[in-house]
């Protein structure tokens, strides 16, 4: 916008004497005192954006909310006093990351260190406002391969992550005890207990399917595993998975207003019974916890046919780069922020706290020493799939393809198969 | 102003209808004092009151109320000042581009914030105005100073010229005129352009997101984001903060709807 | 966009003396200056650059990259051939229509029937009124989790309330039901928008004078009468501003759906706004959004014609 130094509307005569001779005077000194102290504003246009010291690096992340702020700040403390520099964060909701980021870049204020959802990161790193790990010499070694492929662009590492997490089956274990079911691990079992566990107060399963990405996340585990390419997504076994989700709704067994829900809400209806089972993620554990009376386990989400298929579940959590942001002397300290922070202790620390799994296997047991209950997830991690791994940059079109056909479908407004072949255009 | 016959009906009247209209209000209240958020199978009345999110919206919200209200009342000074003359200028002066005047403004009501926001972002971060309250407040007024010209004007076309003429014959210059005899008579139409200036910047997100970067400058709309988390809403938090922030505003409203006076132009001519 | 300096000439008859009326043009035009520059200085300043960005977005390739590196290649109308044939856009469009039209009768019929009613005095009538504003007062983000909440199909308050009453068996799928959703959306809006109309036409009542409605009576003109032939016609300028209003920021809403419905189910609730929002922000494709987003302003751009001309018309009279 060139409205630098924009000058105030001058050449008007102040002050005079009585008004009938100088008819605009006062008019004048009121426009005139109004228009100074913007003037002023404006003229501070010389003034520097504050630059920080040569030892401060600026992070941006998205834990604004405990326990992932304390944890995660902790930690990044951690590394930077192992380094000998300052760090000044700032923390954004998650949905607005994205704009702040886009901002920054425009304005040439993107922050040392980023913190990036990683299905987000080949798209930014395809804009070359990131720096490559090999160039800054941040180990990349020892990732599961989802992490890796998430964080791969053009065959060269961006970013990664500390730790991860991905969705699972939890169950109110009275309510399936009462009910005489035992936990699914078929898709055929799940069916029948979702019948088995639905009550006019009480749904069987509730699971997200809204229009939002949260939705396409929540549809990728049966997707997959059931040997669905997001390459193509209008397919057989894609219907198929689609089928299993709309008979869920389509026969009470699932609120129809799974189509609104975030996962935050499915957690809700869990905690105020109105659930036996939900389709969640292991952040929801804390909140579990805490709730008297209680009682939930967890289990890996059935798959059609176990003896032949595997239960593919898809990665989540964050991944942390370095942009370029063209100060080499300060990418490098954030580079070695970074390794501190991603070093084995700073990494099980956090994933201890947090409720996700360390991102290198070889940390496994020693994670599950400690919080033996991530079982389940940790299983899980091993061969989760990163949802940028096929199409990189290309993936926002295919997961607003997939999320379109889980409304479609969920809503009746079409079949499976249909629903899939219509948002297929979209992609 | 003529009262109505039958004056008690129409209070029992008026108080139905605003009951049916406000009721997502109550909703908003009961919520927010519902123990841990409960906000599925919300009973219909808070029977045992947790103030939890009180303690948290209070601990927490104070600075960013001030903020927000300091904000809000410098948005609306300087959209009446800047939006008043402007507005009468368009509606009596007749100047023969006026309707081009209109148009550019109608034309600005249309444009969607984001697009705004944006523009303003890469602007203020080189003019270094970010997290900055007057920097929040030229921004928000750009929601105020379209709108109160509009209105105002269009409250201000049945002004009588012949008023003006009086005032002018008497011997007082255009501004004298119109600071004391047009601004007192079209108290009406300041009065709304001032409410809803001041409505807008108060509920205001986008600018109060976009514009600030660090928590010095919070207006109270970003601080209920907060509660609001990746995983975890902390829905009494919210509500709390919610109630709590419509409290100064409704207060300023009732005392201003007082002035909201009748038949304003009515005795001046005559 | 006009700038300050070029001056309206005079209307005044032929001049007796011509330097006095030289000195009177100078003042219209310093007085003309004082009262409109500031406005239209800020207005050019801040809205200037983004119109013209936006605009000009609309004919390029501009994705995520361009942020970045600066690079946004010509499309010449590449992007607005893709949003148009879009299977999206006749959907989108048609909602977009189909929400304005609700919106707009449902706020302002129901705006016009508040202000009615608290035109006269009656106890607490002043207390009343303002906790009409109430609705714009609450932050969006508050108001659509709330609706949410009241909304719900299983245990919101609106399908308890009618559960229990018998009026349904089951709870009505407001928001989830592909053919309810955009009912309720514009319910809620309609509900969001009662206070701007109410006030601004309240205000607009407030300026017929009384003596009117006296003459009227004394001529035997009923209630619904003196309505048609002294209120409405009164109220003309005021209601053309809100109407033209109402349908620019209607057209404009964004965040109400999005809290709602997130354009669902199915794209049910989705329109040209949500889908601007949606190309822009969701998949980063901001050539094709800003290509809608130009799309609504014209929209926009017929409805303020056609205000402009009645306008000028009523100035006129």
């Amino acid at each position: 916008m060139q409205h630098r130094c924009a000058s105030t509307t001058g050449g008007i005569p102040a002050g005079g004497p009585a008004w009938h001779d100088r008819p605009v005077s006062r008019r004048a000194v009121t426009a005139a005192g109004l228009l100074a102290p913007l003037a002023a504003l404006l003229a501070g246009c010389g003034a520097e954006r504050s630059a920080t010291s040569p030892r401060t690096l600026r992070v941006l992340d998205t834990y604004t909310n405990d326990p992932d702020r304390t944890v995660v700040g902790a930690a990044l403390d951690a590394a930077a006093a192992k380094v000998g520099v300052t760090l000044e964060r700032v923390s954004v909701g998650g949905d607005s990351l994205i704009q702040r980021v886009l901002q920054q870049g425009s304005s040439g204020t993107l922050p040392d260190i980023l913190m990036l959802d990683n299905p987000d990161l080949q798209q930014i790193a395809s804009t070359t406002a990131l720096r490559p790990f090999d160039a800054l010499g941040i180990p990349t070694d020892g990732y599961t391969d989802g992490i890796t492929a998430a964080g791969t662009y053009d065959g060269r590492v961006y970013g990664l992550a500390p730790t991860v997490n991905t969705i699972a089956l939890f169950y109110d274990v009275p309510a399936l005890e009462e009910a005489g079911v035992e936990p699914p691990t078929t898709w055929d079992e799940l069916r029948d207990a979702a019948a088995a566990l639905t009550r006019p107060d009480r749904y069987g399963i509730a699971f997200c399917g809204a229009a939002t990405y949260e939705g396409t996340w929540q549809y990728l585990p049966f997707f997959w595993s059931n040997g669905g390419d997001e390459r193509r997504i209008a397919s057989p076994e894609a219907a198929g998975a689609l089928d299993l989700l709309a008979d869920l709704v389509g026969q009470g067994h699932a609120s129809t207003s799974v189509l609104n829900w975030s996962q935050a809400d499915v957690k809700d209806q869990f905690v105020a019974g109105r659930a036996a089972m939900m389709v969640n993620g292991p952040w929801q554990i804390p909140e579990l916890s805490a709730v008297d009376g209680l009682e939930y386990d967890v289990v890996t989400l059935p798959t059609r046919d176990p003896s032949t298929q595997e239960a593919v579940a898809p990665l989540g959590g964050e991944v942390w780069t370095v942009p370029a942001t063209g100060d080499h002397a300060k990418e490098k300290l954030a580079a070695q922020v970074l390794t501190e922070f991603l070093a084995d202790d700073s990494l099980l620390s956090m994933a201890e706290q947090r409720s996700t799994v360390p991102g290198r296997p070889a940390l496994t047991e020693a994670f599950l020493g400690r919080r033996p209950e991530m079982a389940a997830f940790a299983d899980l991690i091993q061969g989760a799939r990163a949802r940028t791994a096929e199409l990189g940059p290309e993936w926002p079109t295919t997961a607003t393809a997939l999320y379109t056909a889980v409304q479609l479908a969920l809503s009746g407004q079409a079949g499976a198969a249909d629903a899939l072949a219509e948002a297929q255009e979209y992609v | 102003m003529n009262t109505v016959r039958h004056p008690w009906l129409h209070t029992a009247a008026g108080i139905v209808v605003i009951a049916v209209l406000l009721f997502p209000i109550y909703w908003m209240v009961n919520a927010s004092l519902q123990p841990n958020g409960a906000t599925v199978d919300t009973s219909w009345f808070p029977l045992s009151p947790d103030l939890t999110g009180y303690r948290t919206a209070l601990a927490e919200q104070g600075p960013n109320l001030a903020t927000s209200l300091v904000v809000a009342l410098g948005s609306v000074v300087l959209s009446l000042v800047i939006a008043v003359p402007a507005a009468y200028a368009l509606a009596q002066f007749r100047l023969r581009w006026a309707g081009w005047v209109l148009f550019g403004i109608l034309i600005s009501q249309m444009i969607p914030g984001i697009v705004i926001a944006n523009a303003l972002y890469s602007a203020y971060a080189d003019l270094g105005l970010l997290n900055s309250i007057p920097g929040l407040i030229l921004a928000d007024s750009t929601a105020g100073i379209p709108f109160a010209i509009l209105i105002c004007r269009a409250l201000m076309q049945a002004l009588p010229p012949a008023i003006v003429e009086a005032a002018l014959v008497d011997g007082a210059g255009p501004v004298r005129a119109f600071v004391s005899v047009v601004l007192p008579v079209s108290r009406n139409a300041l009065i709304t352009a001032a409410l809803f200036t001041f409505l807008f910047t108060w509920s205001d997100f986008l600018f109060a997101l976009t514009l600030t970067t660090t928590e010095d400058v919070r207006p109270v709309t970003l601080g209920i984001y907060n509660y609001l988390g990746a995983y975890v809403n902390d829905w009494s938090s919210v509500m709390a903060t919610a109630v709590l922030a419509s409290v100064p505003a409704i207060v300023l409203l009732v005392v201003a709807q007082k002035y909201v006076a009748a038949g304003a132009t009515g005795g001046a001519v005559k | 966009m006009t700038t300050t300096t070029a001056p309206a000439p005079a209307r005044t008859a032929a001049p007796p003396v011509a330097p006095r009326r030289r000195a009177r043009k100078r003042t219209h035009r310093l007085v003309t200056t004082l009262f409109l520059g500031p406005a239209v200085l800020y207005l050019v300043l801040f809205y200037g650059y983004p119109v013209v960005q936006n605009v000009v977005m609309g004919f390029q390739h501009y994705t995520i990259s361009t942020f970045f590196t600066g690079d946004a290649p010509w499309a010449g109308l590449d992007n607005y051939r893709e949003v148009v044939t879009s299977p999206l856009f006749r959907t989108a469009l048609v909602n977009t229509l189909l929400f304005t039209v609700g919106s707009i009768a449902g706020q302002f019929v129901l705006g016009l029937g508040l202000a009615l009613f608290f035109r006269r005095r009656f106890p607490l009538s002043g207390l009343l009124r303002s906790l009409v504003l109430l609705p714009w007062l609450i932050p969006l983000i508050v108001a659509s989790a709330v609706w949410k909440w009241l909304l719900d199909t299983d245990s919101g308050a609106l399908n308890r309330l009618l559960v229990s009453t018998g009026l349904t068996d089951t709870g009505v799928p407001w928001l989830t039901s592909t053919s309810l959703a955009l009912v309720a959306v514009i319910a809620v809006n309609v509900w969001i928008g009662i206070p701007f109309n109410a006030v601004i036409l309240h205000g607009g009542l407030q300026g017929i004078p009384d003596e009117l409605y006296e003459a009227g009576a004394l001529d035997g003109a009923t209630r619904w009468r003196a309505f048609r032939h002294i209120t409405w016609p009164m109220l003309r300028p005021v209601v053309s501003v809100v109407l033209v209003l109402g349908v620019v920021y209607t057209l404009k809403v964004l965040d109400i759906i999005l809290g709602l419905t997130g354009g669902g189910p199915a794209n049910a609730t989705q329109t040209l706004a949500t889908q601007s929002y949606q190309l822009s922000f969701a998949t980063f494709d901001f050539g094709q959004g800003a290509a809608v987003s130009n799309i609504l302003i014209v929209i926009s751009l017929v409805f303020a014609a056609v205000y402009l001309r009645l306008n000028r018309r009523a100035v006129d009279e």
